[in-house]
């Protein structure tokens, strides 16, 4: 998952789908993010990477939306809603998850186990 | 208390300009620091003022025209009349004078400002003859009168000549003000010159023949800029005139500021000497002035800078209109440049490049010496000097003139800011600037200002001068000269001047032995190491640490500790500095600065470290001489009081918080040089090595695991086994009593220091702390004797492996290479060599580069082979840990490396790991279903042989060369690391060998299927640790640091 700035990224993404549950006044997801450009990359403690200034999953309440639609612990956001995650401040990111007209967001998300899979997939043919 | 406030403003600005002089050479971060407020501050108000004049003016031009000029020839009328009269007054009183009966008179004058001064100061301006003085002189005498002088001319403007005129002279004063302030701020540059000049030709001892011009003193060259400045202006003014109406003016801003006129006085030429008055006014005067005189920059032998002559000033000018923008970029310039210069080494004993940090802080030393020695001086100065060198000088009363000008004319000194430059007093020099100014009519005759810089044979010469003051201007001069300059630094050694400064350094007068220590620290700088070898051969060291003895002046004390943080930055001059030096920088500097005591009263509670620069300097050079050997370490730790001082200094740094400073990296860099090998070195050592290292390699190698087994499970199950008690014991705290506190060297490797550097590891964001403070934990947790063994365990059970685990996510190479090295001397305990197998193989393995693409943060070689040699360190002797390995998806990065690297020695140390992976044959088959095979983990090297033979000299080829690079310097990293694979006494050495022969051999055979039962069963129980581990160490390494944010959507 470590990628240099400015080149594109391959990586394996996962879409979810979180449907916002309405509290009150406010429309909760159920998870907490980390990171983000403006952020010390280096307490990032889910990112293999440690200068990956992504936005990551910190913490997903029990039985939240979040948790429901699959979102984990440690998943890096690459995507809300179509725009980009990667590259963003703190503030921006939780801005485009909390948009009050929104009632739902579409995610793309990778994790390690993600590529774990992928890559035990490409093992099986060894090249050489 | 707003006349107190002024002047040190004053001061400041002087000061800073000087250092500016300096800054040209050197960057003050002081004094940036110290200046900009105030310059920032001033200009704008004074450039408020002008405004609201010049608008002043032009309500009143039309009207009052006539009734000014009027005004003004009738001024000019009465200015005559005194200055006949004063004229004979002058001659009466100059006999008194001559008798040097005045001094404390004039000091007075000078403090307490002219209003308050009685009679003295009456007396000596009527010593004032020359014509140019008139004004002031009418003013002197008539305190009052002056307020009211002002008012009118300041009205006077109406008329469209005088308007113009007082524009001008507007102009002119700001102009010359500035001019003066460049004048004072290169006050010790022009002071030294203009003495030498004059030294030279007046005194027939004067060891070189200047070619100065027909009297053509600065001061002349000076005035003519006045007055043609005047002259172009309006041709009506006569010179005196000119003068008068800049005194005038003068006089107008003191009003406004309603101070005491002296203060205002002063507070104005401060606002000069910043130039956004400059900036306003400045095209008009500026093109006049220095256009002429341009050639001469160009002729003088020395940079610009440097040059005497007034155009050069203005040049200089430029740069004290904006003085925060030089010293700002230069400062910044040095730091950015400190990371690169100062590349810690990886086991980075050595600092000799830190010693660059000294010089960045010339300017600040400089200038504040400056001003504050001028200010210091005068009271202490004799009006005897000036007396005695008159003889010599042409004219006799000139430098009483000047003298008394200055002391008593603080309208003048504003105009021209040098009276602050006291220094000169004594010098000649000054005098003349004085003499130049106080007539400009005189000095306008001969407007051909041709005197020189003078070279630095001359400067040298100067410093043997009878004379003291041009003994420190000359010293001054030269450090000015020396900055960032190598060649100048060669040429005073091979024209023999450093021992003539070494030799002022025992001179009683504090500003004589501060100048020279000035120029010394600048010569001592650089990578010239001649100049510092010099500077030991006229046994410099010794007179430096005598004189450190003798002062109680911090900013003298900062120089001579500069001077010795620069010269022990030479590998040959260390053990001098330590033979000479060690104990007086210990009691002198260290100990008191560190808060430590000796007897620490009771009541009071411990002081606090201080961070003054002395203190840094002095830890410093003890950093840069602490790495010099077994026998420079021995006399460190012996050193009676400073292991105790240093520790204490750290804990009050870790109590305050404050861990980032330079003075913190270099007692942590002090204290891990100290802690280098302490386990061989340190008196007594051989009473607490481990007996299961002295045991033959063959059985040790069975029992050490034994016992490492029992010591991992102890907690849990601690069976029967003796080692395992033994670990067990030692977590109910089992250390050896102790009669008395510790103190001295055996505070280097007490279990104490353990969460002091866990601490810095925590807090500092300062990577040479960092790697530093790793490293202190990797040498005291190298070896094997009682005391490693408890530092080991002290570490695990302060939670520190979390901590260093995390700092492998550094983003700085070094660390990340201490961090890997302490890890791999960790491990030597059992239980910690599991622990860091579960929890730091990921963090590890993300720093190898894989095949194509290497991490974001390329480590060097060095770390690269440092990794995989902790890599290897953790998976030897457990499966299970080779199992993590793999799973943390190593196996590629490792073949990759292996096939690909560039580096041999990345490769050889692959190919170690590899092989001992696949020395595991309970994992082949996860490995194979993975799709590696046999060829993978084998050495690609075709001639390379397989086994444990052949493997330890391709050790000794990967990690060797780090010793070779750098002996001394990398000692303590790689040193410790080193032994190991050599046969080193070391415990470690031994263990990793007997190991990996053991490991080798039984890959093929079926033994080590018996060795490794223990492993098997205890699966499941470490599983159980593990899972619980997590939570508690790596949770424990997050909250160390301040959460990041962290937002619920």
């Amino acid at each position: 998952m470590s990628y240099i700035p400015g080149q594109p990224v391959s990586v394996v993404v996962q879409r979810i789908e979180i449907q916002k549950l309405r509290d009150g006044d406010n429309l909760i997801l159920g998870f907490s993010i980390g990171g983000g450009i403006d952020q010390d990359s280096n307490q990032n403690p889910f990112s293999e990477d440690k200068t990956d200034k992504g936005i990551y999953v910190t913490r997903v309440s029990k039985g939240g939306p979040a948790e429901v639609a699959g979102l984990r612990i440690g998943d890096k956001i690459m995507q809300v809603n179509g725009w980009d995650m990667t590259m963003v401040t703190h503030d921006q990111a939780r801005k485009k998850l909390t948009k009050k007209n929104e009632d739902v967001v579409r995610l793309l998300v990778t994790r390690r186990s993600l590529e774990d899979v992928v890559r035990q997939s490409m093992m099986q043919q060894p090249t050489h | 208390m707003q006349v107190d406030l002024v002047c040190r403003i004053c001061d400041a600005a002087v000061s800073g300009r000087s250092s500016r002089e300096e800054r040209s050479r050197s960057s003050l971060p002081t004094l940036t620091a110290f200046n900009n407020p105030n310059c920032s501050h001033s200009p704008a108000d004074i450039k408020a003022h002008n405004f609201g004049q010049t608008a002043t003016m032009e309500d009143y031009d039309v009207p009052s025209a006539a009734s000014i000029l009027a005004s003004v020839k009738e001024q000019e009328a009465r200015f005559e009349r005194l200055t006949r009269a004063l004229e004979d007054e002058r001659r009466n009183v100059s006999l008194q004078l001559e008798r040097g009966s005045l001094p404390s008179d004039m000091l007075a004058g000078r403090t307490t400002g002219m209003s308050n001064q009685p009679l003295a100061w009456q007396q000596m301006v009527m010593q004032e003859q020359s014509p140019s003085n008139q004004t002031s002189l009418a003013m002197m005498q008539e305190p009052q009168e002056v307020v009211e002088e002002t008012v009118t001319i300041e009205e006077d403007p109406g008329t469209p000549t005088s308007h113009v005129s007082v524009v001008t002279s507007d102009d002119g004063t700001t102009r010359r003000t500035e001019t003066k302030d460049h004048l004072t701020n290169m006050k010790v540059t022009k002071m030294v010159k203009t003495v030498t000049t004059r030294t030279v030709r007046q005194v027939p001892l004067g060891p070189d023949g200047l070619p100065l011009p027909e009297g053509s003193s600065p001061l002349g060259s000076y005035t003519d800029s006045i007055d043609r400045r005047y002259m172009k202006n309006g041709d009506r003014f006569i010179m005196p005139q000119a003068t008068s109406t800049l005194t005038r003016s003068y006089n107008n801003y003191a009003d406004s500021y309603s101070d005491t006129p002296d203060t205002q006085f002063r507070h104005y030429a401060l606002h000069d000497g910043y130039g956004d008055v400059t900036e306003n006014y400045g095209s008009l005067s500026r093109g006049v002035n220095y256009r002429p005189y341009r050639p001469y920059m160009a002729a003088g032998g020395y940079r610009p800078e440097n040059s005497y002559t007034l155009p050069i000033r203005k040049e200089d000018y430029g740069h004290v209109a904006q003085p925060q923008v030089p010293m700002g970029s230069s400062t910044v310039d040095l730091n950015r440049s400190q990371p690169e210069r100062f590349q810690p080494e990886p086991y980075g004993l050595e600092d000799d490049r830190r010693s660059l940090g000294q010089d960045e802080e010339e300017p600040f030393d400089l200038e504040p010496d400056y001003s504050t020695a001028n200010r210091r001086t005068l009271p202490g100065r004799t009006i005897r000097e000036p007396l005695r060198n008159g003889p010599r000088v042409r004219g006799y009363e000139d430098p009483i003139e000047a003298e008394l000008i200055d002391e008593r004319h603080p309208y003048i000194h504003g105009m021209y800011p040098a009276p602050l430059a006291q220094p000169e007093r004594g010098s000649l020099a000054s005098l003349d600037h004085m003499g130049g100014r106080r007539s400009p009519s005189i000095d306008s005759i001969r407007k051909d200002p041709r005197w020189r810089d003078p070279d630095l044979p001359e400067v040298i010469a100067m410093l043997g001068h009878p004379i003291d003051p041009v003994k420190s201007n000359a010293a001054a001069y030269l450090q000015h000269l020396c900055y960032e300059n190598d060649k100048i630094k060669k040429d005073v050694r091979q024209l023999k001047g450093i021992p003539v400064l070494v030799g002022l350094l025992d001179h009683p007068k504090s500003e004589v032995h501060r100048k020279a220590c000035g120029a010394l620290r600048n010569i001592s700088f650089g990578k010239d190491h001649d100049n510092k070898v010099a500077i030991k051969n006229c046994d410099g060291i010794p007179a430096l640490i005598r004189l450190m003895r003798k002062t109680n002046d911090m900013e003298v004390r900062e120089l001579i500790t500069g001077t010795l943080w620069n010269l022990s930055s030479y590998e040959p001059l260390k053990m001098v500095i330590i033979n000479h030096g060690l104990q007086t920088m210990t009691n002198e500097v260290v100990i008191p600065h560190s808060g430590w005591e000796h007897e620490p009263n009771e009541d009071s509670k411990p002081r606090d470290a201080e961070w003054t620069t002395v203190f840094k300097n002095t830890s410093g050079c003890l950093r840069n001489v602490s790495s010099d050997g077994a026998e420079a370490r021995r006399r460190l730790r012996e050193c009676e009081g400073l292991v105790d001082a240093l520790l204490h200094a750290l804990q009050s740094a870790v109590g305050k918080k404050d861990m980032d400073n330079k003075s913190v990296e270099n007692c942590v860099c002090i204290m891990r040089n100290l802690s280098y090998h302490v386990h061989k070195e340190v008196p007594g050592a051989e009473k607490f090595q481990d007996p299961s290292a002295l045991q033959g390699p063959d059985s040790s190698g069975t029992q050490r695991k034994k016992k490492d087994d029992a010591g991992c499970f102890g907690g849990k199950k601690a069976k029967g086994r003796k080692n395992g008690e033994h670990d067990k014991n030692y977590d109910t705290l089992d250390l050896p009593k102790r009669t008395e506190p510790t103190k001295g060297f055996e505070l280097l490797y007490q279990p104490e220091v353990v969460r002091l550097y866990l601490s810095l590891l925590t807090e500092s964001q300062n990577y040479n702390t960092l790697e530093a403070a790793a490293g202190a934990l990797q040498n005291l947790s190298a070896g094997q004797w009682t005391w490693s063994n408890y530092i080991r365990a002290t570490v695990r059970k302060e939670k520190g492996l979390p901590i260093l685990v995390e700092l492998l996510r550094s983003d700085s190479d070094k660390v990340v290479r201490a961090v890997a090295i302490a890890l791999r001397n960790l491990s030597i305990d059992r239980r910690n060599k599991d622990l860091i197998g579960s929890y730091a193989m990921r963090d590890l393995v993300s720093n190898l580069p894989s095949g194509q693409q290497r991490p974001a943060k390329n480590l060097e070689e060095d770390t690269v082979v440092a990794i995989l040699n902790t890599i290897h360190e953790i998976i030897t002797d457990s499966s299970e840990n080779a199992r993590s390995l793999m799973t943390a998806q190593a196996i590629d990065k490792l073949v990759a490396i292996n096939r690909t690297s560039q580096s041999a020695r990345e490769t050889k140390a692959a190919s170690h790991v590899l092989q001992t992976v696949w020395s595991y044959k309970e994992l082949r088959n996860a490995l194979t279903k993975d799709g590696w095979n046999k060829t993978h983990f084998q050495p690609i090297a075709t001639g390379t042989p397989k086994g444990s033979k052949s493997c330890k000299p391709g050790y000794d080829d990967t990690t060797l060369p780090l010793m070779e690079k750098n002996q001394g310097s990398r000692g303590c990293g790689s040193g410790d690391m080193i032994p190991m694979d050599e046969f080193g006494p070391d415990g470690y050495s031994t263990i990793n060998q007997r190991d990996s022969n053991s490991k080798y051999k039984s890959s093929d055979g079926s033994s080590d299927l018996q060795e490794r039962e223990p492993f098997k069963n205890d699966t499941n129980r470490k599983h159980y640790i593990r899972s619980n581990r997590p939570t508690v160490s790596l949770v424990d390494a997050c909250d160390v640091k301040p959460q990041p944010v962290d937002s619920w959507v």
